[in-house]
C-alpha cells in the first residue's frame, strides 16, 4: 500500500528574476514502511519535494498544481490549519544542517516540548518526559540533562541526533531526512546512517532519503526517485535502476567512485540548467550523451516500463538492446 | 564569575575610561577659548586688569594641569564646582534639569521601542505590501528630516495655527495650562510632553522599525523558522516566540545606546521647545564658555553611556546563550 502518492506536482518561485519552476512535474509514490531515496544534484528539486509535501514551501516558492495523497488524504486540498496538524505528528522533516535548524536562543528541552504540546495538548512535565523518551530513542547520551541545555553546548553529531528525536517525537508515519548528513564528519555519518537504518526498521516507518550520495542509496532505500531540474527522471527499486538507468541515472552513478572497480571517474558535463528558463524537450538532453534530435524537441513522458520501474526517456528502450 | 563580581571589574575599567574622557574633554574646552574674555568683550568699561583679576578668581591662570587636578580632586569628591555665570553649584543645576531630560528621553525612547514592535513585525510580515509601505515611508521620514525643522513645524502648526499645545517648556508656570479647562499639574506636564516627545519618538522610531523589519525578514529565512513549521508549531507561536526572541536582539542594542546617549541626544530638540534640561544647558553652557558647567554634563553623559553599555552587554547575556558575560 502506498502512504505517498504524489501526482504531477509543480512548484514554482515568483522571484523578481522570473519565475523558477523548482518542480514542473513530480510524480512518484512511496509504499509503507519502505526507505525511498530521493535522489538528484543540487538544484534538482528534493528538498523542495519534501516541503512541498509538508506545504511549508518558503516565499516566494508557491504550490501550483498537481495532487499530494497521504493515506488516501489529499494534502493539498486542507485548510492550513488542518494541515498544520499532519506537521511533525504524521509527517516529519529531518533538515541538512543540524546547526541551523535548531534555534539558538532556546533549550533543547523547551524547543522539543512545545511540539509535543502543540499537538497533545499535554502540560509541559508530561511533554519533557516525551522528550527524554525520544532523547533515548535518538541515543543521545544523557537526555536529562540536555533538556536545560543549549544547541551551541552540542556537537554537530549530537545535534542531529536531537533533530532526529524532534522529528520522531509523535511517532509520525512519513519521515523525510533531507541529506541529514551532509554536514557532518566522515565517522559521524555512518553513526547517523546506522540510527536511521535501526530507526525505520524498530519503528516500521516509512523513511523518504534525500541524498546524492549513491551509497547511502545503496545502502539503506530499497526504492529509488531520480530527480532532474524538477521532474522525475526514473523510479523505481534499486536493483533495476542499478541494472537499467535512466541516462541521467547512468551519469550519477558513473560518478560515484568505488574501490572494487579500477575504471576512470567521470563527471556528468555542464550544469544544473537555469530553472527560469529551462531547456526545450527532455531537460537533459543538453548533458545526455545519448541525446537525439526528437530530445530537444518533445517533452517525454513518465512512462511505466513494467516492473514498477518508471522512466522519463526517449530513447531507453532502444538504448536497453544496444547495451 | 558571578554577576557582582563581573560588575565590579567592569566598573574598574570605567574608571581609566572616565579620567581619559576627561582630560580630552578638558583640553579641548580650554583650547576652544577664554570664558572670561567671552562673557566681558562687549563690555567697554570693564578693564584688562579687572578681567585679569576674574581669571584669579577662578584660578584660570594656574597652569592647565594644575587646573585639572583640582578639577579631578573636587570630581572625585563628587563636586563638580560653581557655574562661572551666577555662582550655582553645578551638581545643583544638573540635579534639577535632569529629570525633565530623563523624563522627555524615557517617554520617546519607550514609546518608540513600543510602537516599532507591532510596525516592524508587521512591515516584515507583510513585506510589499501597502501597509509596509506606509510604515518605511514614516520610518524614512523620521530618519531623514531634521528634528530642528520637525520641532518647528509641529510649533507652528499646533501651537501657533490651532492653540492646542504649548510651544515652550516642560511646566506652565507660571499659570497652569488649562487642559479641557482642567488646571492640573500632571496633566499640565503631560500637554507640555506631546510636541517634544513626538519629535524624538518619531526619530527614534524610524531606526527601531527599520531595525526590526530587517531583523524580522532575516530570522524568518533561518532553518530554525523552517523547522518549527515542519513540526507543526503554530504561526502566532513561531512569531512570537521563536522569531521575535532572534529578532530583537539588534533592537536592545539600539536601547542601549538610546538611553545611553539620552542627555547627549536631546539638545537640538530641547532648544527647539525651550525645555528646561540638560541638552538645552549643554548647549548654552558651551556657547558661554562654562566650563565647571560643560565638565559637570561631559562627565554624567560619559557615566550614562558606559552604565548603559554595562546594561546592554548584560542583557545581551541574558537573551542570548551563547554569549557569557564571562
Amino acid at each position: 500500500m502506498n502512504i505517498l502518492d504524489v501526482q504531477n506536482l509543480k512548484t514554482h518561485f515568483f522571484t523578481e528574476a522570473g519565475v523558477v519552476k523548482a518542480l514542473e512535474d513530480i510524480s512518484f509514490t512511496v509504499e509503507k514502511g519502505c526507505t525511498v531515496g530521493l535522489v538528484g544534484e543540487s538544484g534538482s528539486g528534493k528538498s523542495v519535494t519534501a516541503q512541498s509535501v509538508l506545504r511549508i514551501v518558503p516565499k516566494p516558492g508557491k504550490i501550483i498544481g498537481g495532487k499530494i495523497l497521504f493515506d488516501g488524504e489529499d494534502l493539498l486540498a486542507k485548510k492550513e490549519d488542518d494541515m498544520r496538524k499532519f506537521r511533525g505528528k504524521k509527517i516529519s522533516l529531518i533538515f541538512q544542517d543540524p546547526t541551523s535548524s535548531l534555534n539558538p536562543l532556546f533549550a533543547i528541552g523547551d524547543q522539543l516540548a512545545d511540539i509535543v504540546i502543540q499537538h497533545d495538548r499535554v502540560k509541559k512535565d508530561q511533554a519533557l518526559e516525551q522528550v527524554i523518551k525520544t532523547l533515548k530513542v535518538a541515543r543521545l547520551p544523557d537526555p536529562e540533562q540536555s533538556l536545560g541545555q543549549y544547541p551551541h553546548q552540542f556537537s554537530g553529531g549530537m545535534k542531529q541526533r536531537i533533530c532526529i528525536a524532534r522529528a520522531l517525537l509523535l511517532n509520525p508515519q512519513l519521515l523525510f531526512a533531507d541529506e541529514p548528513t551532509t554536514n557532518l564528519d566522515v565517522t559521524i555519518q555512518a553513526q547517523i546512517i546506522t540510527l536511521l537504518k535501526d530507526l525505520q526498521r524498530d519503528l516500521g516507518m516509512t523513511l523518504v532519503m534525500i541524498t546524492h550520495d549513491m551509497g547511502i542509496v545503496a545502502e539503506m532505500c530499497k526504492c529509488v526517485v531520480v530527480l532532474y531540474a524538477g521532474h522525475v527522471m526514473e523510479s523505481g527499486d534499486i536493483e533495476t535502476i542499478f541494472e537499467k538507468p535512466h541516462p541521467y541515472t547512468e551519469a550519477l552513478l558513473k560518478a560515484v567512485p568505488r574501490l572494487d572497480q579500477t575504471r576512470k571517474l567521470t563527471s556528468i558535463p555542464g550544469n544544473i540548467p537555469n530553472l527560469i528558463d529551462p531547456p526545450s524537450g527532455c531537460v537533459f538532453h543538453p548533458r545526455c550523451q545519448y541525446a537525439i534530435n526528437i530530445c530537444m524537441e518533445k517533452v517525454p513522458p513518465l512512462e511505466d516500463v513494467g516492473g514498477s520501474h518508471f522512466i522519463t526517456c526517449h530513447r531507453w528502450r532502444e538504448l536497453q538492446g544496444g547495451r | 564569575m558571578g554577576l557582582g563580581k563581573y560588575i565590579a571589574r567592569r566598573a574598574i575599567y570605567m574608571v581609566p575610561l572616565i579620567i581619559g574622557i576627561s582630560i580630552v574633554a578638558f583640553l579641548v574646552m580650554y583650547a576652544a577659548g577664554d570664558p572670561i574674555q567671552l562673557a566681558t568683550a562687549g563690555n567697554p568699561s570693564i578693564t584688562e586688569a579687572q578681567r585679569n583679576a576674574l581669571r584669579e578668581y577662578y584660578g584660570l591662570n594656574d597652569p592647565i594641569p594644575m587646573q585639572y587636578v583640582r578639577w579631578l580632586d573636587h570630581f572625585v569628591h563628587a563636586d563638580f564646582g560653581k557655574s562661572l555665570y551666577g555662582g550655582r553649584p553645578v551638581n545643583e543645576i544638573i540635579s534639577t534639569l535632569f529629570w525633565e531630560t530623563i523624563k522627555l528621553q524615557l517617554v520617546s525612547i519607550l514609546l518608540a521601542f513600543l510602537i516599532s514592535l507591532p510596525a516592524g513585525i508587521y512591515s516584515a510580515l507583510k513585506q510589499r505590501s501597502a501597509t509596509d509601505y506606509t510604515i518605511s515611508s514614516i520610518a524614512i521620514f523620521g530618519i531623514s528630516v531634521p528634528v530642528f525643522w520637525l520641532g518647528i513645524v509641529l510649533i507652528l502648526v499646533f501651537s501657533f495655527q490651532l492653540g492646542w499645545l504649548p510651544s515652550a517648556g516642560a511646566h506652565g508656570a507660571p499659570y497652569l495650562w488649562p487642559v479641557f479647562g482642567i488646571r492640573n499639574e500632571t496633566l499640565d506636564e503631560l500637554v507640555h510632553l506631546v510636541l517634544p516627545a513626538t519629535v524624538l519618538t518619531l526619530a527614534g522610531l524610524a531606526y527601531n522599525v527599520r531595525l526590526l523589519r530587517a531583523g524580522m525578514l532575516d530570522v524568518l529565512r533561518q532553518d530554525y523558522i523552517m523547522a518549527a513549521r515542519a513540526s507543526g508549531i503554530s504561526e502566532r507561536k513561531i512569531l512570537y516566540k521563536y522569531a521575535l526572541k532572534n529578532a530583537i536582539t539588534p533592537l536592545i542594542t539600539l536601547l542601549g545606546i538610546s538611553i545611553g546617549y539620552m542627555i547627549a541626544g536631546a539638545p537640538i530638540t530641547e532648544t527647539v521647545f525651550s525645555w528646561p534640561g540638560l541638552g538645552r544647558a549643554y548647549v548654552a553652557a558651551t556657547l558661554r564658555l562654562d566650563f565647571p558647567l560643560i565638565m559637570g554634563i561631559t562627565m554624567i553623559i560619559t557615566i550614562m553611556i558606559l552604565v548603559a553599555n554595562l546594561i546592554t552587554d548584560m542583557a545581551y547575556a541574558w537573551i542570548d546563550p551563547r554569549i557569557s558575560i564571562e
